[in-house]
């Protein structure tokens, strides 16, 4: 299988001589293609500066960051914006949806920005509506609709321009267990159906149970690695439970 | 330590404060220039008359008060929108325990830092620019500038210290009240909170834009159909009609907008114009009501401009041409009296003692009444308008007329060749063609005029456009007949002109205008009953002068204060908008957005928020123009000017904004 994403031997400091913070060290991991990857981890032990750093928003101090064979450390500042633009899909925790667009245009701006043709745009904007079942919503503004739905708009929004990586912050952080789980619904859809490689930090346990496979995260490092094979989401869950419960206690006591 | 606060607020928004501040300070500068114009002497120079310096104090003394509540309301609008750009800030004050009390005490000493600055920094520029501003107006108004002095003014500083000091307390007075209204809740979610779209539904704002332009139109056709010369209700009706369609224009403008540019796929889907349509939709519907203020403002600034500029350029045109002679008298001839003598301007100057110089080049002549009116003459050329018109010029009486014999005495005093005059023959004098198509049209079209059932051929074919006297500004319109004239002919005024020799022009000056400001006080009536009046051009020029210099000082006042006023509001509007929209800006660049387009919806933005009202305003005032075109005849020079002037003050705030707003967005992550 085909390695969408690999992160070698990184490493982010914080800080100056004499007062170092070591936020990322030295992390290594791969991402397949069609993989659904979640990273968990207490607050901060670095799994948004990660994710910052995988976004290219942020630069790492040493190590490489490869993502569909371009190595994004050695890129220069507008090289960067065009390859965010093209090869990467963001979904936020707030959202970020524009107030004053409506859905429609929410998610016309991430081809427009592309360029596309114009006759394209308006295709794959209905593709994307169907598939996450936002059709009707497309003419209303994010006032006009609920936290989930302004998800799965930000949703169609990131994976309209098929990018090779969707990288979600806390997707489900600021919604009702029922928005949720039909977010969560949704991207298992996108994972399986259409074989997108989402890569999502939380610190819920119940959405990372949707993912394949799990990253912890502590302390700037990798704790441990959890693999959902062929279980049901429901005895993964009880594992991540397990984990999370050995990550909150003192690690020095359990091992 | 409250003031403390106050100047480190100061100081560290200053970025936010720079337009804010730079609009007090012009505004306290070109306050003081206008002010302290009497006491330039460049402006003393220009008209020793005491009347003209007392109107012109007055005048200027009323347009202040007027200016300094545009001021006011400017500068309280200005402080509403920095406080809420701010309103975070306070809020955070709040959730510290500050009492509502202390926040405003040091808003207080922010507004009285800020003030204090822009009014000493605003007289400071102001006495320079009041330098410039009276070379100028002496250019402007051609006055010798010989006796040009370093002045400073202090009645002036008094005066602004005094108007702009109110405002400030007024200020104050203000963010009181709106701090008292504040929730903290809100001040701290203030950020995210989103205006208001008043209008969605795009059918609804269709028919309102459809109105909104048919009552412009029609406020168009009936301005330039009837001039400013239709009756005063008729006129309130135009001009509620067009503020109604601006108004409506502005509330629906954006919503219809946006509805037709999302028809065109290829603007509305290109870069992020999707962005830059929808927040300009969601500002200009929120600001309808500021925007139609300013563009009637624009307006009214456009006319004053012009009208200020070509005013002395059109007055100096119509004096060439009406004051061919450096003096002229005339006596009213009173039919009723059988003595002839008494009705001889001669004989009544022989009377009062007055004799000629021997230098000072003389013809005496009479004026006659025609059995004829000129609305008999030109019946079949004149529309309704130019009826109006003749009446407004009391040019609809009988006309006038001047024999041959005198008409070539007058024209030798300027040195001209004498006409030759067939019996049959008349010429026609007149300016009248300047404003009216009718005289021209009927002197191409007719070759004979019947006066009394007797024909005449006219011998010009173009009206000669000097006048037989010299006179202020107005129209006038005679016949040039025969010596041996055989209809009826009733004489109105017996008339000479005087030509000064240029040796002792100054005594002749003085001897000729001591003579008819004696006349006109009545001097003499108790030896002659007769009524004479006369004038010097150099009395005629002052007087028309300091007219045209009230005007163009008034309008360039008003026009200065209108531009910064409307610009300033623009801009401060654009950077709080910015700093509301920061979130979004930010989303932008999350969702991969490159810099540079960033930049470019800004700018774009900026432009089309800037030039909508402008354009609007441009579009009425070409109108405005259009109509009151009898009035002014509009030179290319003054439309240059007052542009250029509208131009680089309203261009240089808009690049300002352009700037600041780039700023904000590029400096929020």
């Amino acid at each position: 299988m085909q390695n969408i994403l690999s992160v070698e031997k990184i490493e982010k400091y914080y800080g100056n001589k004499g007062n170092i913070t070591k936020a990322i060290d030295n992390i290594s991991f791969k991402v397949n293609q069609g993989e659904f990857l979640g990273i968990m981890g207490p607050s901060g032990s670095g799994k948004t500066t990660l994710l910052n750093c995988i976004s290219t928003i942020d630069n790492i101090t040493t190590g490489n960051i490869i993502i569909n064979t371009q190595d994004i450390t050695a890129l220069k500042k507008k090289a960067l914006e065009e390859f965010r633009r093209d090869e990467l899909g963001f979904i936020f925790q707030d959202f970020n949806l524009l107030d004053t667009l409506t859905a429609y245009e929410n998610i016309a701006l991430a081809l427009t920005i592309q360029r596309r043709e114009v006759r394209e745009i308006d295709k794959l904007i209905k593709d994307v509506a169907r598939k996450l079942e936002i059709t009707e919503m497309l003419g209303k503004f994010p006032f006009q609709m609920s936290g989930g739905q302004k998800q799965r708009v930000a949703c169609a929004r990131a994976i309209v321009t098929e990018p090779s990586l969707i990288l979600a912050d806390e997707p489900t952080g600021a919604l009702d267990s029922k928005s949720s789980r039909l977010l969560l619904d949704s991207f298992e859809k996108l994972n399986k159906e259409f074989h997108s490689t989402i890569l999502m930090v939380t610190h819920d346990s119940f959405t990372a149970s949707y993912a394949n496979r799990i990253l912890f995260i502590k302390d700037g490092r990798i704790f441990t690695e959890l693999i959902r094979g062929n279980e049901t989401r429901k005895e993964f869950f009880s594992k991540i439970i397990e984990v999370v419960t050995l990550l909150g206690g003192d690690v020095g006591n359990v091992l | 330590m409250f003031f403390k606060i106050a100047i480190n607020n100061v100081k560290r928004s200053f970025k936010d404060y720079t337009i804010y501040f730079l609009t007090l300070t012009l505004a306290v500068c070109i306050f003081y220039s206008f002010n302290s114009i009497n006491s330039q002497n460049s402006i003393l120079e220009l008209n020793k008359n005491a009347n003209f310096i007392s109107t012109l104090n007055k005048l200027i003394a009323g347009t202040s008060v007027f200016v300094s509540f545009i001021l006011g309301g400017l500068i309280i609008y200005a402080n509403k929108i920095l406080i809420k750009k701010r309103k975070k800030e306070l809020g955070l004050y709040m959730t510290l325990g500050m009492p509502k009390s202390k926040i405003s005490k040091i808003l207080i000493f922010e507004t009285l830092l800020i003030g204090a600055l822009s009014l000493v920094a605003g007289i400071l520029l102001g006495i320079i620019v009041s330098q410039g501003l009276s070379l100028l107006v002496a250019n402007i108004l051609s006055v010798d500038l010989n006796k040009y002095k370093f002045i400073i003014s202090l009645n002036a500083v008094g005066k602004s210290v005094i108007y702009f000091g109110l405002i400030y307390i007024l200020v104050m007075i203000f963010n009181q009240f709106t701090i008292s209204k504040f929730k903290l809740i809100d001040m701290l979610n203030a950020a995210k909170k989103n205006e208001e779209v008043k209008l969605k539904n795009s059918f609804v704002s269709l028919i309102i834009f459809a109105t909104s332009v048919t009552l412009l139109v029609t406020a168009y056709a009936r301005i330039l159909k009837t001039g400013l010369s239709a009756g005063n209700a008729e006129l309130s009706v135009t001009v509620v009609m067009g503020v109604m369609g601006t108004l409506l224009f502005f509330f629906s403008l954006s919503n219809f907008f946006i509805h037709i540019v999302q028809k065109n796929k290829r603007i509305y889907l290109k870069d992020i114009n999707i962005f830059v349509l929808r927040q300009i939709n969601n500002k200009i519907n929120t600001n309808f009501l500021s925007m139609t203020v300013i563009c009637l403002m624009m307006f009214i600034t456009i006319a004053l401009l012009f009208a200020a500029f070509d005013l002395k350029r059109t007055i100096d045109k119509n004096l060439e041409e009406s004051t061919p002679f450096d003096a002229s008298a005339f006596l009213v001839v009173n039919n009723d009296n059988e003595d002839p003598k008494v009705n001889d301007i001669e004989e009544y100057l022989n009377k009062i003692n007055f004799t000629f110089g021997n230098h000072e080049k003389k013809s005496f002549y009479s004026e006659f009444k025609l059995n004829l009116t000129i609305e008999e003459l030109l019946s079949e050329y004149l529309n309704n308008q130019e009826r109006i018109d003749l009446q407004n010029n009391y040019l609809d009486g009988a006309v006038s007329a001047v024999k041959i014999s005198d008409y070539n005495s007058i024209i030798q005093l300027k040195g001209q060749e004498p006409l030759d005059l067939q019996e049959n023959e008349v010429l026609i004098v007149s300016n009248y063609a300047l404003v009216n198509d009718a005289l021209p049209e009927y002197m191409e079209n007719e070759n004979i005029v019947h006066i009394e059932d007797k024909a005449y051929k006219i011998k010009n074919d173009y009206p000669i456009e000097e006048n037989v006297k010299s006179t202020g500004g107005n129209k006038f319109f005679y016949f040039i007949i025969p010596d041996n004239f055989d209809g009826s002919l009733q004489t109105e005024f017996t008339s000479f002109n005087v030509m000064y020799d240029n040796k002792s022009f100054e005594k002749s000056e003085e001897k000729f205008s001591t003579l008819f400001n004696n006349l006109s006080k009545d001097k003499y009536r108790d030896i002659s009953p007769a009524l004479v009046i006369g004038s010097t051009r150099e009395q005629i020029e002052d007087k028309e002068n300091g007219f045209a210099a009230t005007i163009v000082f008034i309008g360039l006042f008003l026009g200065l204060i209108f531009i910064i006023s409307s610009a300033a509001v623009m801009a401060l509007q654009q950077l709080s908008d910015a700093s509301d929209s920061l979130e979004r800006y930010k989303s932008l660049k999350k969702i991969g957005v490159t810099e540079k387009l960033i930049n470019k919806a800004i700018l774009r933005q900026s432009l089309i928020y800037f030039l909508v009202p402008l354009s609007l305003a441009v579009i009425h005032s070409i109108v405005g123009i259009s109509a009151v075109n009898e009035i002014f005849n509009f030179h290319y020079q003054s439309i240059i000017v007052s542009s250029l002037l509208l131009f680089i003050i309203y261009g240089a705030y808009f690049y300002a904004t352009y700037i600041g707003v780039k700023n904000i967005v590029k400096n929020s992550n």
